[in-house]
């Protein structure tokens, strides 16, 4: 076992570099699955979702006031001045999803059953949007009926009865599939992203080790050595899994340390099982990278390249159901696409019999398919330079 | 002189494909994924029709305008609901199957079942709302004003649309787009390694080359500003060739202002140069800690202008103005964004002009530092 020893020895060495590597990928992954990871958790009772608009007055009336205090229930207000940049940037960057301005004069002509219209800027087709419609629409007609059928209404009194009939609300029953107590969003964004940083480490890590023995002259002192080269080849890969699982251990460890609060359960011990046979295939990828690139340089060159290019294309960094159809046909010819799968259905589930579980044991076999895939072209890759060597 | 240094100094920089990588291809691959990635994404807050379900019972058949009024709103383009009628137990088998945002049990009151509180639902449930307010509205009337019912249904059949849609400016509010601006930006700002090697390459006590350059007779200035001009037209060309990969083959939208999108460009390109050579002359150590403050500033720079989360920039902008402007990867983002969503200038022009403030800082804190440099010894 002189080659595995060696190749920890040097691992240990560069322990520092190592460290680092884990730190500030974990660092990555947890800092992003925080800000993406920060919708509602399932909860027993109905909530109402408000949606953020800017409401621009230039109408003073009771009427408006009265809109205003209703709209509140489906919507909050963002505090933006009436500048029109400022007003463009909340839209641009979704601060609000529409700006709402009551032109002068609104009211005068509203209860003279004239042509009045509130005016909208809007992010175009956007479901947030139906919603506010749906109100404001609602609150005019119905204030639009007062104004025809009873002459001489005043605005307090139209603010009056539409308050009162507007109070009543469809009783709305919530009926959840089973118990989901615990919120997994975070640890499923966590182990979504573990595809990117598990693989650049494990590739970063594994190539100090090729770079080393892809030496000229070392290579040649190893291939006198009594040792045959399978068996060189086969403690090489035993080094690079013993590297991965440290690695993988770590950073399982430290994330569950991080978020320790949020309780444990059996779905966490699936997504850290599937992330462990990820893991794997990362040590396959590493070991064909390190056998197929010579140069330091190009190896981080290609870590970018291979790492991003998966994440992205495969629905790591931006969920699957977002990823268009034909790029995710690409994906599947990837791990990180099946890993992702896996992931996804593991974070849903609420019954773990053989049925509910099947779909995420097969996707695994695929990631383990691939791995072994990664492994065996490397060692024929290993093979064909030994003979040119 | 000029063309002697221009050319080798040309032929040098192409035979470095690190640098050729880095500066062109990485960003050409990075904008492919983005696209990939990314073109979907919009598709995430568009609104479609939500599948909703009603209960098949002897309430629903008996409230004929309940009835109306669902089956209104399921129809047409417009339609806000795709609507099946179904038993209770297909409803609820639907429900957990997740085909249906939630179904409606007809009768007094109207109920909703839902298995979580999503904006889907709540649309549901505003709908439902709706038709009970507009009921309370016909009692309401009736008892102060009887035998206005005709009237009443006249007007329910006139519902006005009380919302007109402005639009903000003639750019739509697309804010996939600022990915690939600070791209654009993020690649700029790599050229920052052709300008540290720039400077690398005439200081005689880092690099041999160097060495072997300040024997010759020819004014060290002029030597830098020759070989300069070399990076810097290669690294232009590689914008350029990135601006039309993004497009015309990826079809990003960069506006119609298409001048001003190349002269930021080359603003842009002019100050990662610029910036990288001022690094390399700030930092007397070895390469490889250049590269590494140069990758990690400009990724910082990238952070804070929005290209990893897009609030950022925002945030900053409302909270921290200052850095904002203090950061020049976020100059560069801004100038392409006020370009393509703004109508007016004001904010583009003080953009370039922080922008060349910056060049300006770079360039003469680089002369300084490296001026009138003399080796007793090499």
């Amino acid at each position: 076992m002189q080659v595995f020893k060696l190749c920890l020895k040097i691992l240990y060495k560069n322990k520092g570099l190592m460290l680092i590597y884990i730190v500030i990928f974990l660092a990555i992954s947890i800092i992003m699955s925080l800000t993406a990871a920060n919708d509602s958790p399932t909860d027993a009772l109905f909530n109402p979702v408000k949606t953020t608009i800017a409401f621009i007055s230039e109408d003073d009336t009771p009427l408006i006031n009265g809109f205003k205090e209703e709209l509140a229930r489906v919507a909050d207000f963002a505090d933006i001045p009436d500048e029109t940049e400022a007003l463009q940037d909340a839209l641009f960057f979704r601060q609000v999803s529409c700006i709402l301005r009551i032109p002068a004069g609104f009211t005068a002509e509203f209860m003279n059953g004239g042509n009045a219209r509130l005016e909208k800027m809007s992010i175009p087709n956007s479901v947030k949007n139906v919603h506010i419609d749906l109100f404001i629409d609602n609150y005019f007609n119905t204030a639009g009926i007062y104004v025809q059928n009873m002459d001489g209404i005043t605005q307090q009194e139209l603010v009056t009865y539409l308050k009162k009939d507007l109070s009543g609300t469809a009783s709305v029953e919530m009926k959840t599939n089973g118990k989901k107590t615990s919120n997994l969003t975070f640890l499923n964004y966590f182990f979504n992203y573990f595809a990117y940083s598990l693989l650049s480490i494990i590739i970063l890590g594994m190539s100090t080790l090729t770079l080393i023995f892809n030496d000229r002259d070392l290579k040649m002192r190893n291939n006198c050595s009594p040792v045959s080269s399978n068996s060189m080849s086969m403690q090489f890969i035993l080094a690079s899994l013993a590297f991965t699982f440290i690695s993988w251990l770590i950073m399982v460890i430290l994330c569950l340390l991080v978020k320790s609060g949020s309780g444990f359960s059996v779905n966490t011990v699936f997504l850290i099982i599937s992330s462990f046979v990820f893991a794997f295939c990362c040590s396959g990828i590493s070991f064909l990278i390190g056998n197929l690139v010579k140069s330091r340089d190009a190896i981080t060159a290609v870590t970018n390249v291979v790492a991003l290019g998966m994440s992205f294309i495969s629905g790591v960094f931006v969920p699957q159901e977002f990823i268009g159809s034909s790029v995710l046909k690409i994906a599947s010819f990837t791990p990180a696409y099946w890993y992702v799968k896996a992931n996804n259905t593991i974070a849903g589930l609420n019954a773990f019999t053989f049925d509910a579980i099947k779909p995420v044991l097969y996707d695994l076999l695929i990631v383990i398919g691939f791995g072994l895939a990664f492994f065996s072209v490397s060692l024929a890759v290993r093979k064909r330079n030994r003979s040119f060597a | 002189m000029f063309m002697h240094v221009f050319t080798y100094r040309l032929k040098c920089l192409l035979r470095d494909y690190q640098s050729i990588f880095w500066t062109l291809l990485f960003p050409l691959i990075m904008a492919t994924f983005f696209n990939m990635a990314f073109s979907n994404l919009n598709s995430a807050e568009a609104f479609n029709p939500i599948n909703v379900a009603v209960v098949n019972n002897e309430e629903y058949l008996q409230d004929g305008s309940f009835k109306t009024a669902l089956e209104k709103a399921s129809t047409g383009d417009g339609r806000l609901f795709n609507l099946s009628v179904v038993s209770a137990e297909e409803a609820d088998q639907m429900l957990r199957d997740n085909i249906i945002d939630g179904y409606i049990i007809a009768g007094r009151p109207i109920k909703l079942v839902v298995s979580k509180s999503g904006l889907n639902q709540n649309i549901i449930k505003s709908f439902i709302d709706n038709y009970i307010h507009t009921v309370s509205v016909f009692g309401t009337i009736l008892s102060k004003a009887p035998g206005k019912l005709q009237d009443l249904l006249n007007d329910i059949n006139n519902r006005v649309n009380y919302v007109k849609e402005v639009s903000t400016t003639s750019a739509e509010p697309d804010n996939i787009i600022l990915y690939f601006y600070s791209l654009i930006a993020m690649s700029c700002f790599y050229g920052g390694f052709l300008g540290m090697r720039e400077v690398s390459d005439i200081q005689a006590n880092i690099s041999p080359v160097a060495a072997r350059i300040n024997t010759a007779p020819v004014h060290k200035l002029k030597t830098y500003l020759y070989s300069s001009a070399a990076s810097i037209i290669i690294h232009l060309a590689e914008m350029y060739i990135l601006l039309a990969y993004l497009i015309f083959i990826l079809k990003v939208d960069f506006g119609s202002k298409t001048a001003y999108v190349l002269l930021t460009t080359f603003i842009g390109s002019i100050a990662g140069f610029s910036f990288g050579a001022f690094i390399s002359a700030l930092v007397k150590k070895s390469e490889g800690l250049k590269v590494g403050i140069i990758i990690s500033v400009t990724m910082l720079c990238c952070f804070l202008a929005g290209m990893m989360n897009q609030d950022m920039k925002y945030v900053i902008s409302k909270n921290a103005p200052v850095l904002s402007y203090l950061n020049p990867v976020n100059l560069l983002t801004d100038a392409f964004y006020s370009l393509y969503y703004y109508d007016t200038y004001t904010r583009f022009f003080t953009n370039i002009v922080m922008l060349a403030a910056f060049i300006a800082v770079f360039c003469s804190g680089t002369y300084l530092i490296i001026r009138r440099r003399k080796y007793a010894s090499l």
